[in-house]
């Protein structure tokens, strides 16, 4: 007695626990759901009248009543249908507006957390998979707010109201024109079933279908080097055949769905006929009961089958809500700090600038979502003082991107391990600390904005001319800008898939104009400029010594030409800090990997000068 | 309403159009190649619609003729009449929508594959330009939304206005006069219908390019999240991406509120055309004539007047469906005109040059005697790639090609391929000019092994044999794959991309899937570029032996890789500089010499370093 007791209160709770996000979203619009729900109940007292008052009409008719009565059963009937009419636009207005509102809000409220979500996360996550929770999973969530919700309403006013007012006017015939409908909801429960299965087999193909065909479009040189078009053919050709088998499975219940529902509610109407008749000729029922039977009948049909999609519409909203609550549940691991701190004499405004020397104490870091735990940083300490451009250099994998991911907190580091200005980077506001660095990475990420739009990423709500000028300069500062006005639109030209799309050393001084934009006093660039030659790459790195408000500099490169500048070198080797020092005292120990490094780009450079002189050598020819 | 977001979208994809003329034909065109099943599917259209107009007709007739005159086996006579044509009303609705949807279906196909097969034969210099994504979406959404047209749209269209018609016809049959009054809304009713058509559609279509716009920047902005971040900008983004998520709403609200106008109205228009025919039909059925208008003089049987009432009723949804379907309609029609204007695009082999099955032993066997004759090649016009390039390769020779990126020597791959062709200048294979070859029994005859591998989903034999048999010449593949320490076995399925692959067990995979070929003309495309030393070794001791005798062009990165071979060419912005054996090379002291000082250097690093853990 008691373990039921508690299993009904655990499965109660459970219940709860999975509906909340449906609760939550349905309760946000109670109003709009109250309203919504009241026209709804009055559409459908409403539609409960024609069919009587047809009866009454009907019956007039017969009896030979005097004719006013008649009209005022039209005028009645008119006058139900005007109110119906207004209800009727009340419940989409009211019910279907506050389902959107819920989805917009659903879609808001992901985005927003989406947007809060560390890097970590997006290690993890796939882009494809998290577009299919926007997508999909809200959109089920909001069909059950609105259509699943209103059907399911719909149909229990329905069945509360129609079968009571046939049961009025006559049991016997309510019996017997009720008998079939009971099992529509069962029929539609299975139906919808083997349909969502069989739907899902026919997407499941689609998908294989599509997929193949990109696979072949993408690796066309292949097929055309194999001379595999026609067995590539054949194979589509066999996909798209299931595809028809597995659509036409589909079909076959699909398309006998409505008319099955249809013909049980007809058998309720032969059965009318059949009986009905006889007690209309008997005297038991009037020939206008009859006729309103004829018209609940058909006006059961549609509640019967709305249950069963409703049910199926809830399985699915349940199912989405959870998925969508493991990514509401996911914690930002880059903490805010609870009481910020920040370094002595600095006072936050738009245009403050910290001194910007960066401590780096006894940091041992492995990546979040590194399951294994590898250290990519072992034990490393470093300082680099305001003014100072200090230089990384080690191979990929060594650990110099890892550390300088930390600083702009990409990842988190280990309280108390990284300091900027004398303050650990975890009690930094975010978003200050940020905008005190200009972080370029090889990897380039512009949007498909203008040009424009990109450089002066960081210059939200400025002053347009103020912005303009910016935004040049930093073109220049990045030996972009005669590149970018040599673009179709210049500066307005659009990037990206429908837009121009810059080379590979093109993109990387877009984006280091964009972070220059900014003015940050600590700049990092890690091994930003590897696709940018490097003649123009010494130049860049020339012109950042002057930059009005340049602090610290921080560069990761391959190149030694990137790197003999700097005030100091550190060279990493799995993780750890191997060599450090200056350009002219690294290359004194000759057996150290830097000095080996400078070898081999002291040939590479040889190389690179001789094919500059090749390309003069040579007459470069027109076609003749 | 403009949003923030619209050049995220391709905004023509979301227009549709009024169809031509032109693309109207093409789709009657294609149809009449269903005829059987849009014969059957017809005729049970017209059965269906026929027994759903006879239904309240008869229930009339009950009323008058068995019901009222208590005629007991009229009334199981006309029961059981019911009966059936409830039965023949159900099978053709099912029938006549499995009918379709079979004519659907197999039109798409036949369309689907005419599409791949254009796409089989179109040059690579269309792929170049041309993304990936367009050629699916075209191949994929439109094929779909065209095949929505035909099942779900053509039977509810036209059923439904088959209906309307015919219950048109029935009312002004059973008693004009009554029509007439009963109708007079009616014109108001079309007025509004075809108006909120027009909002409708503009609405869906809003809705739609916003949405996608939405999840475009969604995308976008998850993949550069890290930016995101680093700029401070989320409040913006997320601002940005808020007022178009409030736009999105909004038009889907517009869309709701042209059906919450569209419904009462409806149901305004049906109760006041049941409200005057129980006014007017009753008084006739009663014999009583209020106005005194002679117009009104007729007579009505209760029968009459309840199946009038049903009819009426039942005129109304139909309407609305047909609105509803008009924008299937549309949108089908849109597709179908991207789909047709494909096949104007221009194609590098007719349909039956791509059909040669079995090509492997009608096509000729090359000595491999390569000759180009001063190649011209660029990509855009003036923008040469290989200016001037002529050299002759004997048969069996092996070659070695160096060069900076950007020097040509993958354009000379794809010139060998007919990929593209020479602008000026030609190549001869054999001694013939190779445009005299045909273009797949060409490609047919080369091996080409490149850096990266293009893995297709699937078995590992698949990505051997190209699902051509099974495994052709399966052992001196398998004897190969041994040889070269390939473990794995050939059933293995690939997971995504191959990532159950090391780099080296996907070049030794290019390398079988060359070798089922037996090709007379060995590539190799910087082949070893991502391979450890161990497997570089056992790599090349197996290529020895497949190429053994037949000319081999190699393009090296690792200049180790070619030291042994007859000749090596040095390619520089599309001229040959260099040329001549690795020792000739290296005395004259020039890039070639450099190159490899250059690459002694790195490996000395690289082996003084330990290993990434």
């Amino acid at each position: 007695m008691s373990s039921a007791a508690s299993t009904a209160s655990s499965s109660f709770s459970s219940l709860k626990e999975r509906t909340s996000l449906l609760r939550t979203y349905l309760y946000r619009y109670r109003k709009l759901v109250f309203f919504g729900l009241c026209s709804l109940v009055l559409v459908d007292l409403l539609e409960i009248l024609p069919p009587l008052l047809l009866k009454s009409a009907v019956d007039s008719v017969m009896a030979s009543e005097p004719y006013a009565k008649l009209i005022r059963f039209a005028l009645s009937y008119f006058f139900i249908m005007f109110l119906q009419g207004f209800c009727r636009w009340g419940w989409r207005i009211f019910l279907i507006r506050s389902s959107m509102l819920a989805g917009r809000d659903l879609r808001g409220d992901f985005a927003e957390k989406l947007f809060g979500l560390p890097a970590s996360f997006y290690d993890k996550n796939r882009v494809g998979e998290l577009m299919s929770l926007a997508n999909s999973d809200v959109e089920s969530v909001r069909q059950f707010l609105g259509p699943g919700l209103l059907t399911f309403a719909d149909s229990l006013f329905y069945m509360a109201t129609v079968p009571v007012a046939m049961y009025l006017l006559s049991p016997r015939l309510a019996f017997i024109a009720l008998l079939p409908i009971p099992l529509i909801p069962f029929l539609v429960w299975k139906l919808e079933g083997a349909i969502h299965d069989r739907y899902k087999a026919s997407q499941d193909q689609f998908s294989e279908l599509s997929a193949m065909a990109q696979e072949n479009l993408n690796g066309i040189r292949i097929v055309k080097a194999y001379a595999r078009e026609q067995t590539q053919y054949t194979r589509f050709r066999k996909l798209g055949e299931e595809y028809i088998r597995r659509n036409l499975r589909l079909s076959r219940v699909q398309s006998s769905f409505g008319p099955l529902m249809d013909f049980f509610a007809s058998f309720g109407i032969v059965g009318l006929i059949w009986f009905g008749g006889r007690y209309v000729g008997a005297g038991v029922v009037t020939l206008g009961t009859f006729v309103a039977f004829q018209r609940y009948i058909q006006k059961m049909i549609w509640p019967m089958v709305a249950l069963g999609f409703a049910a199926s519409s809830y399985q699915r909203a349940l199912a989405s809500s959870a998925r969508l609550k493991n990514v509401f549940r996911q914690n930002s691991n880059i903490s805010v700090a609870s009481d910020p701190v920040l370094p002595a004499g600095f006072v936050p405004s738009p245009r403050a600038r910290t001194a910007g020397r960066i401590e780096i104490r006894n940091l041992s870091f492995s990546f979040p979502a590194d399951e294994t735990n590898r250290l990519v940083l072992k034990n490393v300490s470093l300082t680099v003082e305001p003014g100072m451009r200090a230089a990384f250099v080690g191979r990929i994998g060594s650990g110099k991107s890892a550390l300088l991911s930390l600083i702009p907190r990409i990842y988190p580091a280990p309280a108390g391990t990284v300091f900027v200005d004398g303050v650990p980077v975890e009690a930094w506001p975010i978003d200050i600390l940020r905008s005190q660095i200009g972080f370029v990475s090889q990897e380039v990420f512009l949007f498909s904005e203008s040009v424009y739009e990109n450089i002066g990423f960081a210059l939200h709500g400025w002053d347009p001319k103020e912005k303009e000028s910016v935004i040049h300069a930093a073109a220049f500062s990045a030996s972009v800008a005669n590149e970018i006005r040599g673009l179709p639109r210049g500066f307005t030209t659009l990037l990206g898939e429908r837009g121009v799309n810059l080379s590979g050393g093109q993109k990387q001084r877009v984006s280091l104009a964009r972070a220059l934009a900014a003015a940050p006093p600590i700049l990092i660039l890690d091994d930003a400029l590897s696709a940018v030659d490097v003649k123009t790459e010494e130049g860049i790195l020339r012109g950042l010594r002057e930059r009005a408000s340049r602090n610290t500099e921080l560069v990761a490169a391959h190149r030694i030409s990137t790197v003999k500048e700097a005030d100091r070198i550190f060279v990493f080797e799995q993780g750890e800090i191997v060599e450090a020092g200056t350009h002219s005292e690294l290359i004194l120990k000759k057996s150290g990997i830097y000095s080996q490094f400078h070898e081999e780009q002291r040939l590479k450079e040889d190389l690179e000068s001789y094919m500059d002189a090749l390309d003069q050598k040579l007459e470069v020819r027109g076609a003749p | 309403m403009s949003s923030t977001l619209d050049h995220y979208v391709e905004v023509e994809d979301f227009k549709s159009k009024r169809p031509s003329i032109a693309v109207v034909a093409k789709v009657i065109r294609d149809l009449a190649g269903e005829r059987t099943a849009f014969v059957l599917g017809a005729i049970l259209v017209f059965g269906g619609t026929a027994a759903t107009l006879y239904e309240p007709r008869l229930f009339g007739r009950a009323i008058d003729q068995a019901i009222i005159p208590r005629d007991n086996s009229m009334l199981a006579r006309m029961t059981f009449f019911y009966f059936g044509l409830i039965v023949l009303r159900i099978t053709s609705m099912i029938g006549q929508q499995y009918a379709f949807e079979i004519l659907a279906q197999s039109l798409m196909q036949k369309l689907r594959l005419r599409i791949f097969s254009l796409y089989q034969r179109l040059p690579i210099a269309t792929y170049d330009r041309t993304p990936v994504g367009r050629l699916i979406t075209r191949l994929t959404n439109d094929t779909s939304s065209m095949s929505e047209m035909f099942s779900g749209g053509f039977v509810t269209f036209f059923g439904n206005i088959l209906f309307i018609l015919g219950s048109l016809i029935w009312l002004f049959a059973l008693n004009w006069r009554l029509a007439l009054i009963a109708l007079c809304v009616f014109p108001v009713l079309l007025y509004f219908s075809v108006r909120f058509s027009r909002k409708l559609i503009e609405a869906y279509r809003d809705s739609r390019m916003r949405i996608s716009a939405l999840n475009a920047f969604l995308a976008e902005n998850i993949l550069g999240m890290k930016v995101v971040h680093l700029f401070n900008r989320i409040p913006f983004h997320f601002a940005r991406f808020r007022e178009v998520n409030e736009a999105y709403s909004f038009s889907q609200i517009a869309a709701i509120r042209v059906y919450a106008y569209f419904q009462p109205l409806i149901t305004w228009c049906s109760g006041l055309g049941v409200a005057l025919v129980l006014a007017y039909g009753g008084a006739m059925a009663l014999g009583v004539n209020p106005t005194g208008a002679g117009f009104l003089r007729a007579k009505i049987t209760p029968g009459e007047l309840v199946t009038f009432i049903s009819f009426l009723l039942a005129l109304f949804q139909p309407v609305r469906e047909v609105v509803d379907k008009w924008t299937v309609f549309l949108s089908g029609m849109t597709s179908a005109e991207r789909i047709y204007g494909l096949f104007d695009w221009a194609t590098e082999m007719s349909e039956d040059e791509a059909d040669l099955e079995n090509l492997g032993g009608q096509s000729p066997t090359i000595l491999g005697r390569i000759e180009f004759e001063n190649v011209w090649f660029a990509y855009e016009a003036e923008n040469w790639v290989l200016r001037d390039f002529s050299l002759v390769l004997e048969p069996g020779m092996r070659v070695g090609i160096v060069g900076h990126t950007g020097a040509g020597k993958t354009t000379l791959i794809s010139l060998l391929l007919r990929f593209y062709e020479p602008i000026r200048g030609r190549i001869l294979i054999d001694g013939r000019d190779i445009r005299e070859y045909g273009k797949r029994e060409l490609r047919n005859r080369i091996g080409i092994i490149q850096q990266d591998v293009f893995l297709f989903s699937g078995k590992i034999s698949d990505n051997i044999s190209l699902w051509r048999g099974d495994l052709r010449g399966s052992e001196t593949t398998r004897a190969a794959l041994t040889r070269m320490g390939f473990m794995k076995p050939v059933e293995t399925e690939l997971d995504e991309r191959g990532s159950n692959l090391s780099m080296g067990e996907r070049q030794i995979l290019s390398f079988a899937r060359a070798i089922e070929k037996s090709p007379d003309l060995w590539i190799l495309d910087e082949a070893t570029a991502n391979v450890d030393s161990d497997t570089e070794t056992r790599f090349g001791r197996a290529l020895d032996i497949e190429t053994k005798g037949k000319t081999l062009v190699m393009i090296a990165h690792r200049l180790a890789t070619i030291r042994k071979s007859d000749l090596i060419v040095v390619l520089h912005k599309g001229q040959l500089v260099e040329k001549g054996t690795h020792g000739a090379l290296l005395r004259s002291g020039g890039y070639y010499a450099r190159l490899y000082r250059y690459q002694e250097a790195v490996e000395a690093v690289e082996k003084n370093a330990p290993p990434i853990a």
